[in-house]
Order: structure tokens, then sequence, then C-alpha cells
């Protein structure tokens, strides 16, 4: 079974905070990691290596620095890796990254057939959720998005069987292979890379894909490839932390004021 | 203006500090000369390469770029400026595709409540616009919420009424909307940022290869240019971005449930209902579903997937007291958690704890009754987008996260809010349990 | 020449022989570990050997000690004696005599009385393993088969001697008074009978010797041959630092089979008396947990004489090498097996040190655990789950919580606070550490300590957001991995500010800054804020003033007093500011007891048994405290903690020695 497995380096966004004084970004000391939905992704693509054998690709795109999170999953158990890297690559948003993505997964497809394609369900910097679906899209994989858990693989029918999370409920799907996964954060618990593992990652040479490479049209890539563009961007309102009183006999009003709370932020619904 | 074409100058690009937020390489992208290289996000501009064309400072999101200019290059730019060239503005985009659509999600007939939240926000975009709203319902035997789609605002439905639609189904789905899509050409299509929307627009805009914007809070029209400007949380949370796509089409823009408020059922207004019919067959369709689970098993305890997250501490005094705790999370249609103290003092079972050695949660809303706010919990919870926090002392740390604070006793506050909240939802109160609020 | 010589002289010589192999199979097992350099010190390895081993230092510290002790000398005693009645066997004219008349009959005299020492001795050991045993002696088989054979050798002894005085075969009888009173028992016995009893004696006397020197090697009375090179070759160095590992592919990381340990770590195994002392004062152990480091140690020795021996056997005779990398082993060391140490136990031990403090014979626990660890964490990434998010934390974040970089300032920022720079020096870094920096409760350490630097007019200063955790927790568990970038990280950025005093208030800082840092080339010297408040407060710079507030006990950070030998100076502190010494728990200083958070375990959870920071609050409580001192944030989490679950958290405070004084500045 051969399982391509889509990581994105990331700024760890919860560490990102707002200069309360200037309201701008203070990004000092934020790093940049594996894209958190993403580390549960390989996960599930190495343990489903553990159990049926076969070999797990991993792919990111971006500048060459983020062949930090391709030599990672090479540390937890990855077999190969490829990053795709270019200036016009950049600039891309979700559509022109679906593009260079599955064009590489057909690449790699054309040299040795992919059964599976993992990607997290988001990433923490642009919480779209639709990378997944356009890769899934644009190779003619199915697509199975929302993936919590996965029943079994069946190598020689052909097909898979997970389980997606709906609202309130789950649901038990077959589906034809290839086929396309989004994970979420609960299907499991990422391992921890062994250190000859990082020290063998930390050896390799690294494919690196340019559009030399990919020879894609600038018109599908890129910031020229995107159809959408941002106009501007501002800080938003902070709700300021409230603290009242309860004592005293002053329980009720308290509970009011949180119930107010409770259907301001829609825990509780007016109608 | 050609006489006075005297050459205009260019000047060089220059990052302003503190502004950029690394928002990946845009400027990187954008740069016809190779002038900018990036390190550590932010863009060094290589001074010899910049042409001073500008592309960058456009393109910059956060407006994080400038252009500079020697003093002589300011005076020549400054007659420019005097003369005052009006811009004018067209809009690049194939005008064939008129009107704003919003997907009725749906599911066993029944309609997920953000549909009708999108028609609200919808029927003010096409006032703006000055087109029509449609409603698209796509399902099996799903006729009947054409009729709740013009009670909400629609004024037109496209409906596909199929058995192949009986369940939701990405390649089905995906087929009946833009069999609808290709056919009618919507300038806008607004899906809901469900499970559901998420997985059919990342699909639909793919096909269709037009731009899609995620969980926005925001929609309105820019006038001028008559584009949807689309406005959601990017980069964590940590700021807001307003999104266009300029010349693709459809625009498409999903939005979360609860965001928008949903207008007023009129049950008189009417409209035509078009329907089309699909032609793929079951063979076409790679998922088959086995079987849908309910959720609501009570043995485990789902506190990384929780909505809402009542936690109890050491002030809750014993475990005879958590009945209080379960009660508010049951009402609020929460779990319950609990401080690692709880655990060790064995009144709870470790699969309740949160924080740093139990789970890490981040729920829309996280009340803590009587925890203090050790830095163990803290860090296990401090990330919720909403914390209440219950306790006596006003000097907790649990305060420092807290967006509701309430300094007050647990054995208080709880009883009244349970009995408020109850009573709010209109729940049936049993008569023993009605009699707790008036405890002391 | 007799049959019963030429019986004996075979029988001497095939002993001996047996022996001499035993004892070089023990050497070539040895040299199965790794290499270890322990030939530094030598004059202080030697005097270590003339006060632990012939002074008894540590055995006698508990009261039974002094039972070993007599015993030990009997024997040393004894040897003089016994080595001239084997040679005697083989060569009857060879006697001691030779020695001069009194010296030979002083030993003669010290033998006779030794020898009734020994066996009164040997038989209150055998009293105290049936009638009053403690938990952790063992009654087993193997005592009292070596009790027994001591007993039979001393009283075949007089056998000899006083048949021989019966006889008058010797001239010496007036040395022996002992021999000499059992001759009376003679008297009525015709010269015959004394004959055959004399020889029945005689032999009893030899087999029972003969048989001592080969049972040994199979006993823990081996300890009679490891005890001494152990303690020669024992650590010098007060505080156990771990040696720093080279990242290269082809390394192990960690010890998973017994060979990969040191020849010393092995010759611990072989040392191990079984005495239980370990065992006794282990709070892992004591509160209720399977971990017991008198049991790791002995399932050390089972899984290298099976692996060793299997070894050895696979191979010629006299090869003395190092076993290969890629020997497979019998027993894996880490494993359910009865030879082999639970991955369970590797994880209870909160390196608290005691065990070593306690041992007789200086084994070192606590870094095979560490190995192991290695091992577990670094090869297997095999651990307790609750340690994934602080292993990820300390990697990107920097602090055990994963709590934003940019907040590590943030306790400061309401105050002037000077930051540390190249081109802004100070005299004293406050290293404030992640606890003080970040935990809300030990903020208050922070403060305090910021209000008496300024007090005091030192000149100081913080390294604000660029200070990172100092990886104390990462190195104690096993991953030396991260622990190793940091310390490269950390001694980089403290060289390149030109610091070279650095005060900390927590002593897991202090003592990975200190010790831990000297193989990252660390060359700042690293002070407790215990010791400078100490100073400060003898100098007259902090106005103190005494008050009494009612009783403080104080609860010793293992990592400040048992592993760097800070039991005085915090001490001081309290004493300083409340007018008198601090109340004592029964287990202070050197024996006190852990609270339960030292090793990593303060972010592991504890459901084995009695949580340890519960036993040692109640233990503090026994004082009738009004507040319990601490000098170690993680102590005062786990004290406060322990408080709050005996629901006594409104009665009794936990404060650290920095804030009470900080109160006592007026």
């Amino acid at each position: 079974m051969h399982i391509v497995v889509c990581v994105k380096m990331v700024p760890d966004t919860t560490l990102v905070q707002i200069d309360p004084k200037t309201n701008t970004l203070v990004r000092e000391g934020v790093p940049f990691i594996t894209n958190p939905f993403d580390t549960h992704a390989v996960e599930e693509a190495l343990r489903l290596k553990d159990r049926y054998g076969g070999k797990v690709t991993a792919l990111s795109m971006g500048p060459p620095a983020a062949e930090m999170v391709l030599r990672r999953a090479l540390a937890l158990g990855a077999d190969e890796a490829v990053l795709l890297s270019d200036r016009a690559f950049g600039g891309a948003d979700t559509l022109a990254t679906s593009k260079v993505l599955s064009e590489a997964i057909r690449r790699i497809h054309e040299n040795e057939p992919v059964d599976l394609v993992f990607c997290g369900l988001q990433t923490i910097d642009g919480d779209t959720a639709q990378v997944g679906p356009g890769v899934a899209c644009r190779l003619g994989f199915t697509q199975l998005t929302l993936v919590d858990h996965i029943y079994e693989v069946n190598q020689r029918e052909s097909y898979i069987e997970v389980r997606r999370k709906l609202e309130g409920a789950f649901e038990r799907v077959q589906a034809r292979m290839p086929a396309l996964i989004t994970t979420t954060r609960e299907i499991n618990t990422p391992r921890y890379p062994t250190v000859p593992g990082r020290l063998q990652a930390a050896s390799r040479a690294l494919p690196v894909w340019s559009n030399d490479v990919m020879k894609l049209e600038r018109a599908e890539i890129g910031l020229q490839g995107s159809p959408t563009n941002v106009r501007r961007i501002f800080a938003p309102q902070r709700e300021k932390g409230e603290i009242i009183n309860g004592l005293n006999g002053a329980h009720l009003t308290a509970a009011d004021c949180m119930l107010n709370k409770l259907y301001e932020w829609d825990i509780l619904n007016a109608d | 203006m050609s006489e006075t074409r005297r050459k205009k100058p260019r000047g060089k690009a220059r990052l302003i500090e503190g502004k950029c937020i690394a928002c990946g390489d845009r400027c990187q992208a954008s740069c016809p000369f190779d002038a900018v290289e990036m390190s550590d996000g932010e863009p060094v501009f290589i001074l010899t390469k910049c042409n001073g064309c500008g592309k960058c400072v456009k393109i910059c999101p956060s407006e994080a770029i400038e252009l500079i200019y020697t003093p002589d290059e300011q005076k020549i730019l400054d007659e420019y400026s005097r003369k005052n060239e009006p811009a004018e503005i067209e809009s690049k985009a194939d005008s064939a595709w008129k009107h704003v659509w919003v997907f009725v999600e749906q599911t066993e007939g029944e309609a997920h409540p953000v549909s009708w939240e999108l028609l609200g926000v919808g029927r003010q975009l096409a006032d703006d616009l000055g087109v029509e709203l449609a409603a698209f319902i796509l399902g099996d035997d799903v006729g009947h919420l054409a009729h709740e789609a013009f009670g909400y605002g629609a004024d037109r439905v496209y409906l596909i009424d199929d058995p192949i639609l009986s369940r939701y189904r990405t390649r089905a789905y995906l087929e009946a909307g833009l069999l609808l899509i290709r056919k009618y050409k919507p300038e806008i299509v607004l899906m809901g940022a469900t499970g559901l929307g998420r997985d059919l627009a990342g699909a639909l805009a793919t096909e269709l290869r037009t731009g899609l914007t995620a969980d926005c809070t925001g929609l309105s029209i820019s006038l001028a240019d008559r584009l949807l400007e689309q406005t959601r949380p990017a980069f964590g949370g940590n700021i807001m971005a307003t999104i266009l796509s300029e010349t693709a089409r459809p625009q498409m823009a999903s939005v979360r449930p609860h965001v928008m408020p949903k207008p007023a059922f009129n049950g008189e207004r009417r409209g035509p209902v078009i329907q089309e019919t699909l032609s793929i067959s079951e063979d076409d369709i790679p998922t088959r579903i086995v079987e849908i689970i309910r959720e609501k098993s009570d043995s485990t305890v789902n506190l990384a997937g929780a909505h809402v997250i009542v936690s109890g501490g050491r002030g809750m005094k014993g475990p005879e007291h958590f009945w209080m705790i379960r009660e508010l999370a049951e009402l609020l249609g929460g779990v319950v958690g609990c401080s690692r103290s709880v655990v060790d003092a064995g009144w709870l079972p470790y699969a309740h704890q949160v924080g740093q050695t139990g789970k890490t949660v981040k729920p829309k809303l996280y009340i803590a009754c009587g925890i203090s706010g050790a830095i163990q919990h803290l860090v296990g919870m401090q990330n919720s987008d909403y914390i209440i926090a219950i306790n006596k002392d006003k000097n907790a740390p649990i305060f420092d996260v807290a967006h509701l604070g309430i300094v007050g006793d647990v054995f208080d506050v709880l009883p009244a809010i349970i009995e408020k909240t109850r009573a709010s939802l209109n729940a049936p109160a049993e008569l023993e349990q009605t009699a707790v609020g008036m405890e002391p | 020449m007799p049959w019963s010589r030429i019986i004996f002289t075979v029988l001497f010589i095939a002993s001996i022989g047996l022996f001499l192999f035993n004892v070089y199979r023990l050497i070539a097992m040895l040299c199965l570990g790794r290499w270890e350099n322990r030939f530094d010190h030598l004059l202080a390895r030697l005097k270590g050997v003339l006060l632990f081993v012939f002074g008894q230092k540590r055995v006698v510290r508990r009261a039974f000690g002094v039972n070993h002790f007599f015993i030990f000398w009997g024997f040393m005693i004894l040897l003089g004696m016994n080595s001239e009645f084997l040679i005697q066997g083989v060569f009857p004219e060879f006697s001691l005599r030779f020695l001069g008349r009194v010296p030979y009959g002083a030993l003669l005299f010290a033998t006779d009385i030794m020898s009734v020492v020994v066996l009164a001795a040997v038989a209150l050991a055998v009293m105290r393993r049936i009638a009053f045993r403690p938990k952790y002696i063992e009654a087993s088989r193997d005592a009292f088969l070596i009790l027994g054979l001591i007993a039979m050798l001393m009283v075949a002894y007089f056998g000899v001697h006083a048949a021989e005085i019966a006889l008058g075969e010797t001239d010496m009888g007036g040395w022996m008074p002992v021999s000499g009173a059992l001759a009376g028992a003679f008297a009525t016995s015709t010269p015959e009978k004394i004959h055959r009893s004399l020889n029945a004696s005689w032999w009893v006397h030899a087999l029972a010797l003969l048989a001592f020197l080969n049972y040994l090697p199979y006993s823990k009375h081996l300890h009679v041959l490891t005890a001494i090179p152990n303690v020669f070759f024992r650590r010098i160095d007060p505080v156990s630092v771990p040696p720093r590992l080279k990242f290269e592919l082809g390394q192990d990381f960690g010890v998973s089979k017994v060979t990969q340990f040191t020849w010393k770590q092995l010759l611990d195994f072989m040392a191990c008396t079984e005495c239980g002392r370990c065992e006794d004062s282990c709070p892992a152990h004591g509160t209720g947990k399977d971990l017991s480091p008198k049991e790791m140690v002995h399932r050390g020795k089972l899984n290298l004489f099976i692996n060793g021996g299997s070894l050895l056997n696979s191979r010629p005779i006299d090869t003395l090498a190092g076993a290969p990398r890629e020997a497979s082993m019998v027993k894996p060391l880490i494993d359910g097996t009865a030879e082999s140490i639970p991955e369970k136990d590797v994880w209870s031990c909160a390196t608290c040190g005691v065990c070593m403090e306690e041992c007789p014979v200086f084994i070192e626990h606590a870094p095979k655990t560490l190995e192991m660890r290695r091992h577990l964490v670094m090869e297997k990434a095999e651990f307790p789950e609750e340690l994934l998010s602080l292993f990820n934390n300390m990697e990107q974040r920097f602090n055990p919580w994963g709590i934003a970089p940019t907040d590590r300032a943030k306790w400061a920022q309401d105050l002037d606070i000077h930051i540390v720079k190249e081109d802004a020096p100070a005299d004293y870094l406050f290293f404030v550490g992640c606890s003080g920096a970040y935990d809300s409760r030990a903020r208050g350490i922070a403060l305090a300590m910021a209000k008496i630097l300024d007090r005091a007019g030192l000149s100081w200063g913080i390294l604000g957001t660029e200070e990172k955790c100092c990886g104390d927790s990462l190195r104690r568990l096993g991953n030396e991995y991260v622990f190793d970038q940091i310390a490269q990280a950390n001694v980089a950025q403290f060289k390149k500010l030109g610091i070279t005093k650095v005060v900390t208030h927590c002593p897991h800082c202090y003592t990975t800054l200190k010790n831990d840092y000297r193989a990252y080339g660390a060359e700042f010297e690293v002070i407790h804020h215990s010791e400078l408040i100490e100073r400060l407060i003898a100098e007259g710079k902090l106005p103190v003033h005494a008050r009494a507030n009612g009783r403080v006990v104080y609860h010793d950070s293992c990592y400040l007093g048992r592993h760097n030998g800070l039991y005085d100076a915090p001490r001081h502190c309290v004493e300083a500011v409340s007018g008198q010494a601090p109340a004592e728990m029964e287990r202070s200083h050197g024996r006190a007891f852990c609270c339960g958070a030292g090793g990593g375990r303060m972010w592991l959870e504890e459901t084995e048994g009695k949580r340890i920071n519960i036993d040692r609050t109640e233990q503090a409580l026994k004082q009738n405290p009004a507040a319990i001192a601490s000098a170690c944030p993680f102590c005062m989490t786990m004290l406060e903690d322990g408080l709050k679950d005996l629901g006594k958290d409104g009665d009794v405070k936990v404060k650290d020695i920095a804030e009470l004084v900080a109160d006592a500045i007026e």
C-alpha cells in the first residue's frame, strides 16, 4: 500500500499575540511547526503502514525551510519525502495550493500508484479545510473528510472503511480507493520520534521539486492561480474579561449576567 | 495627460516594522524582479533588484510594505498627486454570473438552521446588488423545504430531488451542485460552514476553479466594484482578513452556524421552484454509507470534541456536589470535566481530567466551578473560546483567563444558574430539583 | 604422606582453582560492560576504602550495622589464622610462629576472642531474621546457609583448638582463653577420643572454609569480594551527573541490554549485599509502589549472570572484551520476567537519591534508571503518555506547560526589572525558571526574589523572554536529545551575554546549570537563592526582622540537599526571620523524604500506591507547624497539593524561604 501524506509548515498561531498598545501582531518568538492537524494525518498513515505494510511518502509545499516538517515525518517513520518549493508556488490560496499538491501526487502516482492520501482536516493558520477536498477533486480520488477512525483497508477489493464525524452522529462509510482522507484531531495520538529516526531523517537528502520539475502553467499556480485575494486585514475586537461579584446575595444577579453571556455567545439560542 | 509625462518615479520597497504578519510569501510571489527574499517569514528587499513597481505593496494584506522615495522623487510625486487622477473601477468579472444563492443544507428532510441564517444575510447582499436571492436544495423528498426557503426570504428555489441524494455523499451532491451552478451561473454562493457544508464547498469550488472563503463572520458588498467582501478570522483568530474573489465566479463563502441572525419567517411568501434532474447512477458514487452511529455513549467522556465543558474543582467540596456540574453540563449540551485534584481525591475518574497531565481541551465554552486555576489546569483549557469562572477567591488565577468571572460561592451561583437556564430552556423542571434552587 | 593430607591437598587445589576461575569469570563479566574511567583520584578512593570498608562508616549508621562491624572485623582477623590453617593442611610444618611469639600469640588471642564475638553476632543475625525481621530484609535460605557456615567455622575452630590444648599439642594455650576454657570439656576424654574429635573438627573446619570460598560467588555474599572494589571505584564527585551523549548515527542511546552498562555499573550489581536500606528509605517503595532499588539491583545482577554467562560461554575462555554491540540477550533487561526490570518501575523513581545516600557499598541506582529511561524515550519513544505534551512543549516552546515564550516576562511587567543584554550587563543574572515565570503561585517566589535583590542593592537582571527552561525534567526523564539542544542554546546564550554569576530559586535549575551544564562548557558561578540570601543576611545587607509567627518546619529539596549538599543555608534563612531554628521532620537532611516531584515525576500521574506528596505532607504535619518552609517550587506545589488533599490548606501555609525573608524585610 502506498500512502501519501500532506504536511504544512505553519507558524504556531496559538502563540501569536496582539500587542494591546499598538494593536499589532506580536510574532516575535513564534516558531514554525508542523500543522497540528497534519501530525494526526502522518500518524494515521504510519499506523496503516504498521498494520498493512507498504510505504508512506510525505509531501509538503512551502519555502525551503519547510523541509523541517518533512524531516519530522521521516523521523517518525515516513519512507520518502518531497518538498514542493518554488517562488512560482508562493502566494497561493487554497485553489492554487491544491493544484500544485495534486499535480505532485499525480507524479508520485505515475511512478508508484497511490492508494491513499492523508491530509489534516485544516491548518491552524488558514483554518479553511479546503485543500483536502481540492486535492481529492483534482485527482478524482474519493473524498473522505472528518475521518476520526479507520475500521479497515481491504486492498484486494480496493476499499477502505472509515468513520466520519458528523454533527451529533458518526457515519460509517465504505469508500473506493484511491481515496483522500482528512483527519480530525481525535483520530489518534501522534507518536514521538526516536532519536535514531531523527538522526536518520536529518542526514537524508530531500528531493525538492521546483516548477522546473513540475512544469505547471503559471496561471494556475501561486499568486496568479489564486482567485481570492486579501483586501485588508485588521485586528479583531477583543472582549475584555469581566469580573463580577456574586457574593453576599449577589448570586442571582451574577447568574442573570451569566445567562446573558450564554445567549450572547450563542451557547443558548433565543429561538 | 500624456504631454506632461515626466517619468513617474518608482521608489523602492521597504518593510514597515512590526506590521508584517508573515502571511506566507505573497510579496515574494508577486515580485516580477525576484527582489524579495524571505527571512524568518518576513520579506527582505534586495534594493538593487527592486524596480518600485509596487506589486508587493498592493498585495500585502497587512499594509506592511511601503515605497520610499528620495526627496526629489517625492517632489515629482506630489505633483502627480495634485493632478488627482480619478480611479476607474470596472468589474473584470464575467457579467453572465448573476444572483445570490444560498445552499439549503438538510439531513433527513430537516434543514440545518444555518441555511436560514444565510438567507438572512443573502437577502441583504442581493438587495445591495439589486439581484435575486435564490435557495438551492438538494436531497430526496425535500420539496417541502422550498416553502420554508421562501418564508425565510428566497425569491426563487432551485431543487434537485433524487433518491440518490437521500444521504449526503460528496460525489452525488457535488454533481448536483455543479449541474445547477453551471447552468444558472450565480455570482455568489453561500454555504454553512458545517462539516457537510465545508466538505461540499471545497469540492464545488475546486471543480468550478473559483475562490472560496471559509468561516466568514462578515459578508458585505463593496458597491464600487460589486464585489463580495468576505471577512473572516485568520492566523488562528488573531487577525481579521477581508477577502475578495475579483474575477472568478461564483464568489463562494461559507459561514459558521450562529454567526448570522436568523431572519423572521413569513409563511405568506411564495416563488418559483425550478427543478432539475440528476443523471448519475449509484455506480458513479464511490462511497456507501454502512451505518449512522448516534452519539451519546455515556461510557466515554469526549472532552476533546466537546462544545461545552463544565468543570468542577476542589471547591466543589466533595463528589456528592457534582450533580450540579452534571446538571448544568446536561442543560448546555456539554460534558463534565474536572481539575487534577478532583481525580486525585477520587471524586471523578481520570477520563474527566483537564490539564497538563489530563486532556487539553478547546470547547466553545468552558465553565470552571470552584477551580482556582493552578498552572497545570490552565494550560489544558485556556484556549477555549469562552471561559466562565466561578470561585470564592477573587485572587484565584482562573480569573486571569476568564471572559466572565463570578466571585461567588459555587453553592449559591450554580443552583441559581441551573434554575435560570432551565427556565429559559423551558424544560419541564422536576419538582424535587426545583427545590434545589432555593437552598441557601 | 597420610591419605588425609593427599585428599585435603587435592580438595584445596581444586577449591582454590575453582575459586580463582570464578573470580576470573566475574572479571570477564565486568569486562562485558562499557568502559568508564574510575581510576582517577586514587588517594580519595583509598581514603574511602579505609573509611567505608575498614571503618564501616555507612554500615554503622544504623544500629544493627554494629553487628556487621564485628562480623567484618572478625573476618579480617580470622583471615590470618584461616590462611595458616589452610596452608598447614598441605604443609603441616607451616606456622605463623615466625612472626615472633608475642605477635603470634596476640593474633591467636584476637582470633579466639573474635570467634566468640562473631558467633554471637551470627546468632543475633539469625535471631533478627527469625524473630524481629524488618520488612526490607529477607530471611532467605542463602542468608541462613551463610550464617550457618560461619557459625560452623567458629565452632569447628574452637573444636580444633580446644582439642589441641587438651592434648597439649600447643604451647600457645595461654593465648587462647576461650579455647582453653573449652579444653576443660575434654578433661574426662581419652586422648584417642580427643584426637578423633580434633580430626573431625579439623575436617569440618577445612570443608566449611573451602565451601564458603566457593559458595561466595553464587550468593549475595559475593559482596565480601566486590564491596571493597566497589567502594574504591565509587563516584567521587558529590553529585551524580549523567554523561553527555554524542548524537551520531550508529550510537546506542541509553541501555536496553545489561552489557550496555559500564563495568562499574555491573560491579554495582555484584556488590549488593541486599541489606535493604535503599528499599527501606525509598519514597516510592515506601508509598506502596513496586519499585524497590534493592530489587532493581538484584534483578540487574540476575540478568547480568544469565546474559553474561551465556555470552562468556559462547566465546574462547581467554577473551576479555566488551560485549559486541549486536550481541543478543537471553533475557531482556527491561521486561516483565523475574530476571528483568519492569518498565513501569523505571518511571516510578523520583531520582531523589536517598538509595545512593543509604547504600553502605556506594551502589549508584539512579544513573541506571536514567539509562533505561534514555533507551525507552530515545530509542523506543515509549513513555507514559502524559510526557508527550511535556516533550513537545519543551522542544517548541521551551517550557513544560507550552505557554507562549513571550509570556515569560509577564510576571515582571509591572516592575522595573533590568533585562540583561550584551550591552547591558549585570553582576547577577536571576534565572527565574519556568515555575517562577509562569506558575501563578511560584511567581510569588520570583517577586520575593526581586524585592530581596533590590533591597540588597545588587546589580541584577533577568533574561526576560529570552530565557529558556533549563531542561532538568527532560534530562531526568531520559529525553537527552532535546535536553542537549536546550543546554547548548542556554550555555551559548550565557556566554554571549558574558554572564558570570547566576542566581536561581529552583534547585532543579540550580543543579542543571551548575552541574549538568559543565560538560557543555559552562563556566559561570551558580548560586542558589538560599546561599545568596544567607550571605546577604549575614553581611547585614538585608534588614530583616525576626518575628515569631509560629512554628516553621523545613522540608529539604532532594536536588538542593542530597544532590548538592545545601542543608544549612536555607535553614539559616528560616532562622533569621523566625528567630529560631526550623523544626525538623523525622526524616530530614541526607535522609529527607522526597516530595514526589523530582526526576520528572512532577509531570507524571501517580496512580500506584499512596501519593508521595501526601505522605511527606503528613510527616510535616506531625510537627504541628504553622508553615512549611521549602526552597524549591516543585516541592512547594507538591506540599500545597498535599495540604489541600488533607484539608489543611487553611491552617498551614507553604512558603518559600525567599517569601519568608521578603516578608520580614521592613
